[in-house]
C-alpha cells in the first residue's frame, strides 16, 4: 500500500574523498575520468600476509587530522586531534576517525543549505548517518592492552565506547550540531549509505522530520580491508588504477575504499520557500530483501522486483543507472541483467563510480549518491571506467535451465556501458546499492526543474 | 605423501566444515566436485584451503589458490605442488 507524502529536496552535500581536498576537487577528478585508486603503503607493509595492495584510502594527514597516542599503551589513540581546529576538543574527545569525518562533511553539507543555528537545533531535524566497520584503529589497541598485557579496563576505559560504538557517527554530528530531533543509524553492510539517505527521506516525506542530516561513513581502517582479503574478494593483479573494473571481462574483485558522503535533506516546498539551491529532489526510495537464503550472492529476481517497487508499472526509464557495481565476477552481470530486463536497451546509460574510487563499504551508497548530484549538476555522465572487454560469452548462471532473465552477453549492452566521461541531458538518476544478506536499495533522484 | 592419503586428510578436514552435507563424504574420489557434489558453499573454500595447508604443513601461493579448479584431484595437485616447492 502506497502512502502519498510530502517531497522531499536535497539542499547540501559533502564528504571526504580519496586524494581530493574536497567536493569540488572529488567532481572535477570524476569528470575528468581520474581514478583516486593508489597503492595502499599500510596494506603493503604486511607482505605475503594479505593478497592485496590497493584503495581508495584517505590518511589523517590528508584530513589535517592526527592521532595523539597514549603514553601508558602507545598503540592506543588517546585523541584525534584537528589542525585546523574546526571540531571543538569537547566533540574530539568522543570521536573515532570516522565520527570526525561525519562531523566536517556534516557542517560542510549544513553550511551549503543555508540553514540557521535554530532551524540545525529544531526538534524537526534529524541526523542519520551510519558506517558499516568498527573502530579498528581504538579497539584492537584497548583489546590488546586488556587480554595481552594486563592492563586495567581504565587504561582504554574513557572513551572506547562512544568511539567505537555502533552509531557512534550519528552519536557525535548530534552532540555537535544540537539538533533536537531523531538521531539514529541504520545498518545494512554495503546499502548503509543509501540506507540512511532512505531513511531520512521517509522521515520527511512522513512528516515526522522537516530537515536531516544523512549520509554514511567509512573510516580508513586496516582490519576492514583484512576482512575482505581474507574472503578472496579484493580485486589482485592490476595496476591500482586499473584494478576497480565493473563489467571487464578480466576484473576479479572489488577494491575496498573509504569515504564519507553527507547530505542534507528537507522537505520540498520550506526550502523552495526559503529559496535555497535544491541540488535534487527525491522522487523515491524502495528497498527489499532477496529472499533466497544466500548470504552473499545477488539476487536477480530480489532486484527485479527493487525495480518494480521503486518505479512501478509506469514504464519510466531515467537517464542514468547508477550501479552498485563492485567488480565482483558475479554481481556486476546479474545487475545489468537485471536493469535491462526492467528498462530494456535503450535510451539511458549506466555509470559505475566504483570504477573510479572502490567499494566504500558503509558510505558507497552515499558517495555514490553525491556522485549522482553532482552528474545531475554538471550535465555529464560518469564512466565505467576499465570496462575494456564485455563477455561476448553467456555467463554460467544464463546457461541454467532456472535462468529468465535476458539472453544476450555482456557484450551486447556495450552502448549502455560508456568507458569515459560524456555530456547528457539529465533530468533523472536511479541509485541502486546492494549488500551482505540480501538486501537491495534503490533511490529515483531528479533535477529540480520548477 | 600418497595421493589416497590427502584425499582421507581431506575428508577429515570436511568432517569439521558444519556446511558440507556430512552424507556425502562416502565415496569420495579424485573426480569427487566439491561445490556440486559434497553442496560445500564456496565460500568456505579458502577455509578448506586454510587448513589444508595446516594439516599437510604446506604454504600455498595466492596465485595457486586463485586458479584453484573445485574437483579433489585439484587440491591434491596442489597440496602435492606445495610440498615439492618446500623441498627446494
Amino acid at each position: 500500500m502506497e502512502m502519498t507524502g510530502r517531497r522531499v529536496a536535497v539542499v547540501g552535500m559533502a564528504g571526504v574523498f580519496p586524494t581530493c581536498t574536497g567536493l569540488e576537487d572529488f567532481s572535477d577528478k570524476l569528470f575528468s575520468n581520474k581514478s583516486l585508486i593508489r597503492e595502499w603503503d599500510v596494506a603493503k607493509a604486511y607482505g605475503k600476509q594479505v593478497r592485496s595492495i590497493v584503495s581508495g584510502f584517505v590518511t589523517e594527514a590528508e584530513m589535517n587530522l592526527e592521532a595523539i597516542y597514549s603514553e601508558i599503551l602507545p598503540s592506543y589513540p588517546e585523541v584525534y586531534i584537528d589542525h585546523l581546529e574546526r571540531i571543538p576538543n569537547i566533540n574530539l574527545a568522543t570521536a573515532d576517525l570516522g565520527s570526525i569525518w561525519a562531523m566536517l562533511a556534516s557542517r560542510e553539507a549544513i553550511d551549503m543549505a543555508g540553514w540557521t543555528e535554530k532551524e540545525t537545533q529544531s526538534e524537526a531535524t534529524g541526523v542519520i548517518i551510519a558506517s558499516g566497520g568498527g573502530a579498528n584503529e581504538i579497539v584492537r589497541s584497548a583489546w590488546h592492552g586488556f587480554f595481552q598485557l594486563g592492563m586495567k579496563t581504565r587504561i582504554s576505559g574513557a572513551h572506547t565506547v562512544d568511539r567505537s560504538m555502533f552509531y557512534r557517527e550519528a552519536a557525535n554530528v548530534s552532540c555537535f550540531i544540537k539538533n533536537k530531533g531523531i538521531c539514529e543509524s541504520i545498518g545494512s553492510a554495503c546499502a548503509t549509505g543509501l540506507g540512511n539517505i532512505g531513511h531520512a527521506y521517509r522521515m520527511i516525506k512522513f512528516g515526522l522530520q522537516d530537515r536531516v542530516v544523512t549520509g554514511g561513513v567509512e573510516a580508513t581502517a586496516l582490519e576492514s580491508f583484512l576482512g575482505f582479503d581474507g574472503m578472496y574478494i579484493l580485486s589482485r593483479g592490476f595496476p591500482a588504477a586499473e584494478s576497480s573494473r565493473p563489467f571487464d571481462l578480466n576484473r576479479n574483485g572489488f577494491v575496498c575504499s573509504f569515504g564519507a558522503g553527507i547530505v542534507c535533506l528537507e522537505e520540498y516546498e520550506m526550502a523552495k520557500a526559503r529559496g535555497a539551491n535544491i541540488l535534487g529532489v527525491i522522487d523515491n526510495y524502495f528497498n527489499n530483501s532477496d529472499g533466497d537464503g544466500d548470504m552473499f550472492y545477488p539476487g536477480f529476481d530480489g532486484q527485479k522486483r527493487l525495480w518494480k517497487g521503486l518505479l512501478g508499472t509506469s514504464g519510466f526509464v531515467p537517464d542514468v543507472v547508477k550501479v552498485h557495481g563492485t567488480s565482483t565476477p558475479i554481481g556486476d552481470p546479474v545487475e545489468l541483467m537485471s536493469t535491462v530486463d526492467c528498462l530494456g536497451t535503450s535510451n539511458y546509460h549506466v555509470s559505475a563510480p566504483k570504477s573510479q574510487f572502490g567499494h566504500m563499504l558503509g558510505a558507497a551508497g552515499s558517495v555514490e549518491f553525491v556522485a549522482s548530484l553532482l552528474m545531475l549538476r554538471e550535465q555529464k555522465v560518469l564512466p565505467c571506467l576499465n570496462s575494456i572487454t564485455l563477455n561476448p560469452e553467456l555467463e554460467s548462471f544464463q546457461k541454467s535451465e532456472n535462468w529468465e532473465g535476458p539472453q544476450e552477453p555482456l557484450a551486447a549492452f556495450r552502448d549502455l556501458l560508456p568507458e569515459q566521461t560524456f555530456e547528457k541531458e539529465i533530468n533523472s538518476v536511479v541509485c541502486l546499492n546492494y549488500g551482505f544478506g540480501g538486501t537491495n536499495s534503490s533511490i529515483l533522484v531528479s533535477k529540480d526543474n520548477s | 605423501m600418497e595421493r589416497q592419503e590427502i584425499i582421507d586428510g581431506l575428508i577429515e578436514i570436511l568432517r569439521t566444515i558444519r556446511t558440507v552435507d556430512q552424507t556425502k563424504l562416502v565415496n569420495v574420489t579424485e573426480e569427487t566436485d566439491f561445490l556440486t557434489d559434497l553442496t560445500t558453499p564456496s565460500t568456505e573454500l579458502i577455509n578448506i584451503a586454510a587448513k589444508a595447508e595446516q594439516k599437510f604443513g604446506v604454504e600455498f601461493e595466492d596465485d595457486d589458490i586463485d586458479e584453484l579448479g573445485s574437483k579433489v584431484k585439484d587440491v591434491v595437485d596442489l597440496v602435492l605442488r606445495a610440498k615439492e616447492r618446500g623441498k627446494v
